[in-house]
């Protein structure tokens, strides 16, 4: 499921970004790395949200500035809709 | 200054190796357009066979110019911006549109009338902050910050609030209610959208790109850039067909394989690109069967951005105080909800929110715009007149008086000539309403069901108005340049 998940988001960011799916590290930073603006983490966080048809809450964006963090975060919301 | 200087450097990778030999172009693009465009442009430059195929037999989309008994118009776009701050400047520089056609600026760029204030918008930033400031001292403060965050959000500030509206960012920073309405206006009268509608993240683009940093006009008229970025794109190998509707693309195996014209020609391509209205891409040049029926469902249910109404008067005198900004905007009243929903109910008696502009290489030729809805094709036959009159006796008792008779020459384009031109889905200005649920929908962006197919302009749910197209035209090419391991360094 994490693996899942994980492949999920890196397709979208590829999709989002023009980069390669292998040059998207669980470290990468969006911002630094793969040229994210303020649109493209709009695209991001939306397609996310449609993908797993989950909320992500405002005050957790921000946090989101690596793959790693947006595997985590999707992983906590889609358990917290499992066991709602 | 130095660093602002764009090398633009074509890798020239072997092409041969990406492409499958027996396609006959690389990309097609349906729709000259500006967004269409500059795609193109980046993707030609990059060594890209390019087509685009436009229905018209003019490029330019809503940036045409026409000319009538010796008056030339602009069609629809009489202005853009982003030109200094935004990645419209950085683009057109890259490009070298600035080379080929003079770009100058008003200043102010835009200037508000409202019962009780005038309120300019100009070139120096903190010029327009304290003319702010003036107005309304106790929001002094607030006023500031909020220009400063519409300059330099944090990269993901906006993503944190895609859900709000531009109300609810007005009602973050802002008290007093006439500020907000002022500060609402130019957002209703640009995207046709009130305020409790619009995504926050939309309203405050067009709030930076088209009033802080807008004004900009090409040399001549607008169909200047345009034609200026079809030099570029032959310049660069590209092929335009003008005339040439686009029937159907193709898609086999979930990829796309190329379009088929109007005359029946089929030709392949490797990528397309749909610059052209998302109805008409989704339900006839794609079809159910590409598309699938629930997909078709969404898109049915979408709302699109309401249509205008845009006055053509030819005079036989100049007015200076029209000459003085580049747009001067008519704000009847404070309830900017009530005005939309009058201009949504479309009552030619009740015109209450328009633009006045006269382009200032054609200082006789008026332009004036205000927001309406489609209604019908009937609709406009038996009622365009009635409207010319009376948006003319608007604008006589309210803005210019004695316009009445130094008219010339009058035409208008009601919502149903803005599709006959454009085909866009019932005249619609700018694509999708721009709502925060219509923000960033990713199959209009890349539609997950067509391989290698992309939309790029106005209906992509991202931006509208020239800097808005500009932007989604190249980040488009790109996210295909990147994919083909096609660059360009700086």
């Amino acid at each position: 499921m994490v693996n899942n998940v994980e492949k999920e988001i890196i397709s979208i960011i590829s999709d989002v970004s023009g980069f390669d799916e292998e040059e998207i590290k669980p470290d990468t930073n969006f911002f630094q790395d793969l040229e994210i603006d303020s649109i493209k983490a709009i695209e991001i966080t939306v397609a996310i949200e449609k993908k797993f048809k989950i909320s992500v809450r405002d005050e957790d964006v921000p946090n989101i500035t690596t793959l790693k963090q947006a595997v985590e975060l999707v992983n906590t919301l889609i358990n917290q809709k499992d066991t709602a | 200054m130095l660093f602002a200087m764009v090398l633009f450097i074509v890798i020239p990778a072997c092409r041969e190796s990406f492409f499958k030999k027996s396609d006959m172009y690389d990309t097609i693009i349906i729709g000259a357009g500006i967004g269409g465009l500059v795609c193109g442009c980046y993707l030609a430059k990059a060594g890209m066979k390019v087509l685009i195929a436009e229905q018209h037999y003019k490029p330019g989309g809503y940036c045409t110019s026409f000319k009538r008994q010796g008056f030339t118009f602009d069609a629809a776009a009489h202005i853009f911006g982003g030109y200094k701050y935004g990645s419209l400047g950085k683009i057109f520089k890259e490009l070298g549109v600035d080379k080929k056609v003079e770009i100058r600026k008003f200043d102010p760029s835009d200037i508000i009338i409202t019962p009780d204030y005038k309120v300019s918008f100009w070139g120096d930033l903190d010029k327009t902050i304290e003319n702010f400031q003036t107005a309304f001292p106790e929001e002094s403060n607030k006023i500031k910050e909020f220009l400063y965050f519409l300059f330099s959000p944090e990269p993901n500030s906006f993503a944190r609030i895609r859900s709000w509206t531009f109300k609810d960012l007005m009602d973050k920073y802002f008290e007093d209610d006439k500020l907000k309405a002022i500060l609402s206006f130019p957002i209703l009268a640009n995207a046709g959208l009130p305020p409790s509608q619009i995504s926050a993240f939309i309203g405050a683009k067009i709030f930076k790109e088209f009033y802080l940093d807008g004004g900009y006009y090409p040399g001549g008229n607008m169909q200047a850039l345009p034609d200026a970025l079809v030099e570029i794109f032959k310049e660069s190998g590209g092929e335009l067909r003008l005339s040439c509707l686009v029937k159907k693309i193709k898609v086999k195996d979930n990829k796309v394989t190329g379009v088929v014209l109007g005359d029946g020609e089929y030709i392949s391509s490797k990528y397309v690109i749909s610059n052209c209205d998302a109805r008409q891409t989704f339900y006839k040049l794609l079809g159910r069967k590409a598309v699938g029926q629930d997909f078709l469902n969404k898109i049915n249910s979408m709302i699109p951005s309401p249509s205008m109404f845009v006055l053509y008067l030819g005079l036989d005198t100049y007015f200076d105080t029209l000459s003085e900004s580049g747009t001067k905007w008519f704000m009847l009243s404070y309830n900017i909800d009530k005005i939309y929903r009058s201009a949504e109910k479309g009552d030619f008696n009740n015109i209450d929110i328009y633009m006045v502009h006269v382009s200032p290489s054609n200082p006789k030729s008026l332009l004036a715009i205000t927001i309406v809805s489609f209604k019908s094709k009937k609709y406009w036959e038996n009622n365009k007149g009635k409207w010319i009159e009376s948006f003319i006796k608007t604008i006589e008792k309210h803005s210019i008086p004695a316009l009445t008779k130094h008219i010339v020459y009058k035409d208008a384009a009601t919502p149903y000539t803005l599709y006959r031109y454009t085909l866009n889905y019932k005249g619609s200005a700018r694509g999708w309403a721009c709502t925060p649920s219509q923000l960033a929908v990713p199959d209009l962006r890349k539609p997950s069901f067509a391989q290698n197919l992309y939309l790029t302009g106005h209906w992509t749910t991202l931006g509208m108005g020239i800097s808005g197209v500009v932007y989604v035209g190249y980040d488009t090419a790109k996210i295909i340049l990147k994919k083909e391991k096609l660059g360009y360094n700086y």
